[in-house]
């Protein structure tokens, strides 16, 4: 309940910074001028204000406060069902895969007239479910799923896809920017369009994450006592994973490759209130979307008006608060 | 008097790649008994632990359980009649009340919490496995001990009638193994049917009804550890001369080189 209330809070605080300065209770109130009982209310900021704040920041905002809770989720669901504390959304391939599709699109397909830039998601989410169904066929062994053979599936295919992606950049030298920007994460320019392409896969498979949470905590006692308290193991593993991948797929299209959010909010949230997956689920989503609110509102105002990627962000700021984390123990 | 047999192994085969690791394995396990499992590394000790919960499948005759193939159940059905402690247990930093907790899933339908039977009987579970007193501390700050009766506490809270352990002594001092042991003996005492691979033959000797001697996955013999432990087998079985000497006050068999 409190880390609703600070998200709602700094969701606000985060739309009202920026180049244009506009009071937080100025776009609370622009807010509830829009729900219909309260439409009557008195209006004392600018049409260029409201202008901004719903057109530009409000989408951004709130993309950034999904993004950031989906992957994570899918941290969650990974570290969890992989029973690996350095597993984190991309693990399996989805990043390289999407990266592949971004770059394939911005470099060549858009340029030769195949497809258009607003398509550019669709691009990278076909990449992202590509790799990730390559890494499921090579992690499969005998219809089994394990771990390790999962995991070092998704470095094979991830140190592939990279590579391509490489080449096509050494190929097509001049189009660079653009890619970059994609691969290092960022929200600038997104807006109602991407909140509206990402939102549903993250809030469907963040609840049927927490659907899940129970079996989650059995199946960190490991597989033969997951087995022998009733859980199909390799059932869920499955379905664990199809989620997480989905999610991530979801957030990586629309926003590029923003790191370390999903590999470190977990940590972060499992060492305050420990391994429950239902509250380190529920949690989790919400740190991550304060985290990287507040991230993607640094990003866009201190080198403005010039746009830092959100992703450099996330590792210059989570990394030494994570370390200072763990020395504290 | 004929008594209930719980657990039957029909003719049981078991082929791992090409290599047989069980061959033509028929016993039966009746209940409220405290059965050990004894045979050298290799024997197919595990492998028996594990069709017995039908972690693995046999590739030749039958596993029945309660009368019925182990294969028909369903695993929610398999899991309110079977718990099980595997050989290495592994532990997240839950609390001990929230791992033995754990044990009553199979029972939660759904979503529910845990009502208040739930909570009686891990409550009930924490005692009688003599953890109670850690309920609030994270299991990882335990010593090995303390964690395997937290792991036995876990099981207890299961609330099954049978209960398989693979070598649920290692890495303890003899203080919690005896511990272990006696509460298998008293589960067994109350109609628990107990199952462990052990690999110490001493424990065996004193606190098991019956022993299962297998070697090179084949059932070697069955009984009453006092006629089965005896020298010529300890030499048969493990190729070490051991004197035959018995317990001055319990008059078990005791083996020592």
């Amino acid at each position: 309940m409190v880390l609703l209330t600070v998200l709602l809070l700094s969701i606000l605080v985060a739309a009202a910074v920026g180049s244009v300065s506009i009071s937080p209770v100025n776009v609370g109130k622009m807010l509830i001028s829009r729900v219909p009982p309260f439409r009557s209310m008195e209006q004392t900021w600018t049409a260029a204000e409201e202008m901004i704040i719903l057109q530009v920041r409000l989408p951004r905002v709130l993309l950034a406060a999904v993004i950031g809770g989906g992957l994570s989720t899918a941290g969650v669901l990974f570290q969890g069902i992989l029973r690996n504390p350095l597993a984190d959304p991309y693990i399996i391939g989805v990043s390289s895969g999407a990266s592949l599709g971004a770059a394939a699109a911005l470099l060549f397909l858009i340029p030769a007239g195949i497809g258009w830039y607003g398509a550019l998601p669709l691009f990278a989410f076909a990449g992202a479910v590509g790799a990730t169904f390559i890494v499921f066929r090579v992690g499969l062994m005998h219809g089994r799923i394990h771990p390790t053979n999962l995991i070092l599936a998704g470095v094979a295919v991830g140190a592939l896809f990279t590579a391509i992606v490489s080449f096509m950049m050494v190929l097509k030298i001049q189009n660079l920017q653009d890619v970059y920007m994609w691969l290092m994460g960022s929200l600038s320019g997104r807006g109602w369009r991407q909140l509206a392409a990402a939102l549903p896969y993250v809030l469907a498979g963040s609840m049927v994450a927490v659907l899940f949470t129970p079996k989650l905590d059995v199946y960190l006692l490991g597989e033969e006592t997951a087995h022998s308290l009733g859980i199909d193991v390799q059932r869920l593993q499955k379905q664990v994973l199809a989620i997480g991948s989905l999610i991530a797929a979801a957030c990586v299209a629309v926003s590029g490759v923003i790191g370390f959010v999903g590999l470190m909010v977990p940590h972060a949230v499992r060492m305050r209130i420990g391994p429950k997956h239902t509250p380190l689920t529920i949690s989790s989503f919400l740190v991550g979307a304060i985290f990287l609110v507040a991230a993607d509102t640094l990003a866009r105002t201190v080198l403005s008006p010039v746009e830092i990627p959100v992703g450099i962000v996330t590792a210059l700021t989570g990394g030494p608060f994570f370390i200072y984390l763990m020395k504290r123990g | 008097m004929q008594k209930r047999s719980l657990i039957e192994f029909d003719n049981v085969g078991f082929t791992y790649g090409s290599a047989p690791v069980l061959e033509g394995l028929s016993f039966q396990i009746s209940t409220g008994q405290f059965v050990g499992i004894v045979g050298p590394n290799g024997a197919g000790k595990s492998t028996v632990l594990k069709l017995m919960d039908r972690l693995l499948t046999p590739t030749a005759g039958e596993v029945r359980v309660g009368g019925r193939n182990i294969s028909q159940y369903s695993l929610r059905e398999l899991a309110k009649l079977i718990a099980l402690i595997p050989q290495e247990p592994e532990y997240f930093p839950f609390t001990v009340r929230e791992l033995v907790s754990l044990g009553r899933s199979p029972y939660r339908k759904g979503y529910g919490t845990l009502t208040p039977l739930d909570e009686e009987i891990v409550e009930r579970a924490m005692q009688e496995a003599g953890v109670s007193e850690h309920a609030h501390r994270p299991v990882d700050q335990l010593s090995g001990g303390e964690r395997q009766r937290v792991t036995l506490a876990r099981a207890l809270a299961q609330k099954t009638p049978i209960l398989l352990l693979d070598e649920p002594t290692n890495h303890l001092d003899i203080e919690h193994q005896l511990h272990i042991c006696q509460l298998l003996e008293g589960k067994a005492g109350e109609g628990m049917t107990c199952v462990a691979v052990l690999h110490d033959l001493n424990l065996v000797a004193a606190y098991c009804h019956e022993v299962l001697v297998l070697d090179q996955g084949r059932l070697i013999a069955q009984g009453p550890p006092g006629d089965i432990l005896t020298p010529k087998l300890v030499q048969e079985v493990y190729h070490v001369a051991v004197p035959d000497i018995r317990h001055p006050v319990t008059g078990r068999p005791v083996i020592a080189p």
